[in-house]
């Protein structure tokens, strides 16, 4: 048990009946304190990993920790906070009461939870609808309320599934801001979203769920480490060395070059190398006396690693989405 | 703090429904129909009217027993017993349907509590709402007996309890149904459906078992006549009772027979009625109706031989025979058994 991890999770395996096999044995682990993605297409198992963390569905295997309390000890989910996609507040209590409601449940006393209400309410700018009937929302609205009811027992992690569901784009701003806050508080924040974009602006760290396995998981950086390459634009073709490789090495050692029609000129593609290991190479393009018109480290974005992932590198097909049958 | 939260919550729930205060104040409008009605020397008075009766005035039963009657035949048997019952079917049939549905379910079971422990607060939350009307009720028609009748009848809010809990076991089949389907309108209408059938077996071990006595006094009523028509010897009688004698004798088997079945099946189930009945017995006093005779009693087959009178009186002992105990310990067993299922589903679903 490391005391590191907030969420460590091993070999988690659910099978729905008989064939519908929605987890096969999923690895996850997130430390405490960071903001943390789960990504993957409709269907890939990352809402039934979730509710397998929260007790909602049962596993057929897990083994693994919440907040260093073995999986499925009830006491932890005292401490955690959490907004499930689609969630159905009840219409008939106001927003305030929702969130009082959502404390009492966890255990949090009453005057605590009273002025915690208070504070969250005016947090996620619901203050002034706080004694309307939920009935009376909008569906953004919904979503403030909803957040807020997760953070009313102080929880050391917060679950957020699609919490920008039917959120503003001014609204997605200030949730982003508030999740980052809330890492800012010593907060663990697991974050379910198909908005690459936006996990990509907020989490350290990610993993990309395919049909019930994780395909990949680490930081974007480590994820995207083997796609990074410098790409240089310059007038005409491609100089001669470029194709043999022994020249490459010995200029840039470790990196492989490609090139491709960039308008007018040529695009060189160095693979596996920053700036600095491509100095000698613009040098030579210099000495050459070649117009360089760009020159840029490049990595692969969140949605082109998503994509690697979901498709299937022997066929170059995009994976089926949902589970495993 | 959650069992208390949960409760707060479904009150609200139930306040925010415009059908609990529609069948709150169909309740009270009940009462004050009870309340407009009187009995004096003539008949019944009714807003100053009087409907002049030689069976209902104050020679032949006093206000409070008047009173206490309405309450017990009409209120408890007809607006408790079915019309309110509905009316609070209708309104609770949902409570475990929504309990369950998607997004719902969730938010309660990521929090610190038992699923099971969850469950069956949510299943009590739905028995508040009997609970509430018949509280209303009661405390409502303990006043109009008070005032209008003259008697401070305590024994009135033995209906409270007994009522919710009549209700309780029609409510753990909509819990069940509900938790089943995951339809209000599959709980609502399979648990009426359920106490249909429950009521026709009742009926039928009722009837049964009345017939069956009928047929035991007959057999007794001949036997005894048998013996005494050997002096002087009167043939001719002694014949037909032999014969009526054997023919009731094989009847007994068939009446023992079909009252076992039904016996048995009533036994499983619920005695929603029996319960009510038993009650009415505690809160109307039989003789206080200025007739010894007492209420008619409920059996249909009449003995053909043994005295008429006799018959009644046996068959209102055998209906009082059964305690309270029996019947609301086999009918909580039931309720027992049904929840236990319903929780047990409850606690290994996945939602």
């Amino acid at each position: 048990m490391d005391p590191a991890l907030a969420i460590s999770l091993e070999e988690v395996r659910k099978t729905y009946g008989r064939r519908v096999k929605a987890l096969l044995g999923v690895d996850l682990h997130v430390r405490a304190g960071e903001i943390f993605g789960l990504l993957g297409p409709n269907g890939a198992g990352k809402s039934t990993l979730v509710k397998v963390m929260l007790t909602i569905v049962r596993a057929d295997a897990a083994k693994g920790t919440l907040l260093g309390r073995p999986l499925g000890d009830l006491e932890t989910l005292g401490s955690i906070g959490y907004l499930p996609e689609h969630h159905r507040l009840p219409p008939y209590l106001s927003g305030r009461q929702v969130i009082e409601f959502s404390g009492a449940m966890s255990k949090v006393p009453r005057r605590a939870r009273k002025a915690r209400a208070h504070e969250l309410l005016d947090r996620v700018g619901m203050a002034s609808w706080g004694d309307r009937p939920l009935a009376t929302y909008s569906k953004g609205m919904k979503q403030r309320v909803g957040l807020a009811a997760a953070l009313v027992n102080d929880p050391k992690l917060v679950v957020l599934d699609e919490p920008t569901d039917g959120v503003d784009p001014v609204g997605r701003k200030e949730f982003r801001d508030l999740i980052v806050q809330l890492r800012g508080e010593g907060r663990t924040v697991m974050l379910n979203s198909h908005l690459l974009a936006e996990v990509e602006m907020v989490c350290a760290r990610v993993a990309i769920m395919v049909q019930g396995r994780v395909a990949a998981q680490g930081t974007i950086d480590e994820l995207t480490a083997s796609s990074r390459r410098y790409e240089i634009v310059i007038e005409g073709g491609p100089p001669a060395w470029c194709d043999a490789h022994t020249r490459v090495e010995a200029l840039a050692p470790g990196s492989l070059a490609s090139s491709g029609i960039a308008g007018a000129g040529t695009r060189l593609s160095f693979l596996g190398i920053d700036a600095a290991a491509a100095q000698p190479i613009l040098d030579k393009l210099r000495v050459e006396g070649r117009t360089i018109v760009g020159a840029q480290s490049v990595r692969e974005s969140l949605e082109d690693l998503f994509m690697r992932a979901v498709t299937d590198p022997t066929t170059g097909l995009i994976l089926k989405p949902g589970a495993v049958s | 703090m959650q069992t208390r939260a949960i409760f707060i919550a479904a009150y609200r729930e139930l306040s925010a429904r415009k059908l609990f205060w529609l069948a709150l104040g169909t309740t009270l409008l009940v009462v004050g129909l009870f309340a407009s009605l009187g009995i004096n020397e003539d008949g019944v008075s009714w807003f100053g009217w009087t409907g002049d009766s030689p069976f209902f005035n104050s020679s032949v039963m006093s206000p409070e027993t008047f009173y206490k009657l309405l309450f017990a035949n009409f209120g408890i048997d007809w607006w408790l017993g079915l019309l309110a019952t509905i009316l609070a079917l209708v309104t609770t049939c949902g409570i475990v349907p929504d309990l369950v549905a998607p997004g719902s379910v969730d938010l309660l079971l990521a929090k610190p509590i038992s699923r099971a422990r969850l469950f069956l607060t949510k299943y009590a939350t739905g028995l508040l709402f009997a609970a509430v009307q018949v509280s209303a009720f009661t405390t409502a028609t303990f006043f109009v007996i008070g005032i209008r009748g003259g008697a401070w009848e305590w024994s009135l809010f033995l209906a409270v309890p007994i009522v919710t809990v009549t209700y309780s076991f029609l409510f753990s089949i909509c819990a069940l149904v509900g938790m089943i389907t995951r339809s209000s309108l599959a709980a609502l209408i399979i648990t009426l459906m359920a106490w249909a059938a429950i009521s026709t077996v009742a009926m039928g071990e009722s009837l049964t078992r009345h017939g069956l006595l009928a047929n035991t006094m007959d057999i007794a009523a001949c036997t005894e006549e048998l013996a005494n028509t050997d002096e002087p010897p009167d043939e001719d009688r002694k014949e037909e009772l032999e014969a009526r004698s054997e023919t009731l004798r094989e009847q007994r088997d068939t009446w023992l027979s079909v009252h076992g079945w039904f016996y048995g099946f009533y036994l499983c189930l619920p005695k929603t009625g029996e319960t009510l009945d038993a009650l009415n017995r505690v809160i109307v006093d039989a003789n206080a109706f200025g007739n010894e005779d007492g209420p008619r009693p409920r059996g249909v087959f009449a003995p053909r031989i043994a005295d008429r009178r006799e018959y009644r009186t046996a068959v209102e002992t055998d209906d009082a025979s059964r305690s309270m105990a029996w019947i609301v310990g086999t009918s909580l067993i039931f309720e027992a058994i049904i929840l236990a299922i319903a929780t047990r589903l409850f606690v290994r679903r996945d939602y």
